[in-house]
């Protein structure tokens, strides 16, 4: 990434994290357990530097492989990595993070996506009935698919 | 300085839409033979929804919106991937039947990516709704593969809507006429229940365990590591697997085609008025 993409990128980083931290609070208020902004703190740094590092490793390796992975499949590693007990902190790093909850996180990003959503609504209404076919075919298919396989490894494996 | 602040509005009104949204908070449905939840996510895409429709904001600033989705979703990917590494020894320990019926859940293309094509006629949207359930680590995968603002990414939105607002309803119906009838075996329909989804795993097992309540316990247990597999291995599965599968089988079923011209599918207004 150039400088300015790199300025785009933190900022709106940090703007999410503020404004989840903000949601995780009134999210946490109303569940009876309330998680202060200021005790997400080390969780949303973790997850920022988390994501930042992933990113840099994926910048990195984008130079010497064309073919680089998405970003994502490191900023996951990285994440898996710091987690499993026995790193270093991993006990710390994954309290810490689980004070956020997974829905507010997920809040401000759809928060994004609603206020973009506007431009493409002609496409959405035209396309939207097939979309939810879809998903539910999806969804169908999922579990067909699971549940033949699991009842096939029982029975070879002859647990039933 | 000046232009880096120039998009407040933006963050102000995403900020604005999340509080909003928080404060009317998770909204719980019970219809007696099953129940489902809102979510503020949900209200927030559908108030600028609204918003953007109404013609209230500039279409500068909903393009400029665009991108930040893809990197706010990078927090998402982290958060998911520290609830990977304390379960990671568990994967190692879930034993066959468990670890191999992972691989259905790529049944998610195999049924839905043909009827896309060959029933509704849909672009590349299908690709988004079709390669996995669609839950928030899939929205991760599609904003950095193809971006949120691209027909996958509409699809994949599509189907997050369609699954927060009718997942646990179909999945409680659908596996509650599957479950008595005796095809599979009530151990599979539970490691079948485990698709990654935390409310969607609910209701499927709060139905098997309906048919079999004699077995709870062990179901349960089937359901959970099942779910717990499913988002350890989600991601990459999709990365890896999934995606690309459903992109090989869109331009296998796409080519040839006549409701389709080069991967799109032909317009039938434009097609009539070219007439």
């Amino acid at each position: 990434m150039k400088k300015t993409d790199w300025a785009v990128y933190l900022k709106v980083l940090c703007f999410s994290a503020v404004f989840a931290s903000i949601g995780n609070w009134i999210s946490t208020i109303k569940a009876g357990a309330p998680v202060t902004p200021l005790e997400a703190v080390p969780g949303m740094v973790l997850l920022l530097v988390i994501t930042i590092v992933g990113q840099l490793i994926w910048e990195m390796i984008n130079k010497v492989w064309s073919k680089n992975l998405p970003a994502i499949a490191y900023i996951s590693l990285i994440a898996i990595i710091v987690t499993i007990p026995g790193f270093p902190g991993a006990e710390f790093t994954a309290a810490s993070i689980n004070k956020i909850g997974l829905l507010p996180l997920c809040t401000p990003i759809l928060a994004y996506a609603g206020i973009s959503l506007g431009k493409d609504l002609d496409t959405f209404k035209k396309q939207g009935p097939a979309i939810v076919a879809v998903s539910l075919f999806a969804f169908l298919g999922t579990y067909i698919g699971s549940a033949i396989i699991a009842q096939l490894i029982l029975k070879l494996t002859g647990v039933i | 300085m000046k232009k880096f602040f120039e998009d407040w509005k933006i963050h102000a009104l995403a900020f604005i839409l999340t509080l909003v949204a928080e404060l009317i908070g998770t909204k719980r449905f019970d219809l007696g033979f099953t129940a489902f939840s809102l979510f503020p996510m949900l209200y927030v895409l559908i108030f600028g929804g609204i918003l953007g429709g109404a013609k209230v904001l500039p279409r500068k600033m909903m393009e400029e919106a665009s991108p930040y989705i893809g990197i706010s979703v990078l927090l998402l990917t982290a958060k998911v991937g520290s609830t990977i590494g304390p379960n990671l020894a568990n994967v190692i320990k879930a034993g066959p039947a468990l670890l191999l019926q992972e691989f259905g859940n790529l049944g998610t293309a195999v049924l839905a990516l043909p009827i896309a094509v060959y029933v509704f006629h849909m672009g590349r949207a299908c690709i988004g709704s079709s390669f996995s359930i669609s839950r928030e680590g899939s929205l991760a995968v599609v904003a950095s593969k193809y971006g949120l603002d691209s027909e996958e990414g509409m699809g994949v939105m599509g189907s997050y809507i369609t699954g927060t607002v009718l997942g646990t309803l179909f999945y409680g119906i659908m596996v509650s006429i599957l479950a008595p009838t005796g095809i599979f075996h009530p151990y599979a329909l539970a490691m079948a229940c485990g698709t990654g989804s935390a409310s969607m795993m609910s209701a499927s097992l709060g139905a098997v365990i309906d048919a079999y309540p004699a077995m709870a316990e062990e179901l349960t247990a089937y359901a959970a590591t099942s779910n717990m597999l499913s988002s350890v291995d989600g991601l990459y599965m999709s990365l890896f697997i999934a995606v690309p599968m459903c992109e090989w089988m869109y331009k296998k079923f796409t080519a040839n085609n006549k409701h389709y011209n080069d991967g799109k599918p032909i317009d039938k207004k434009a097609k009539k008025e070219a007439e």
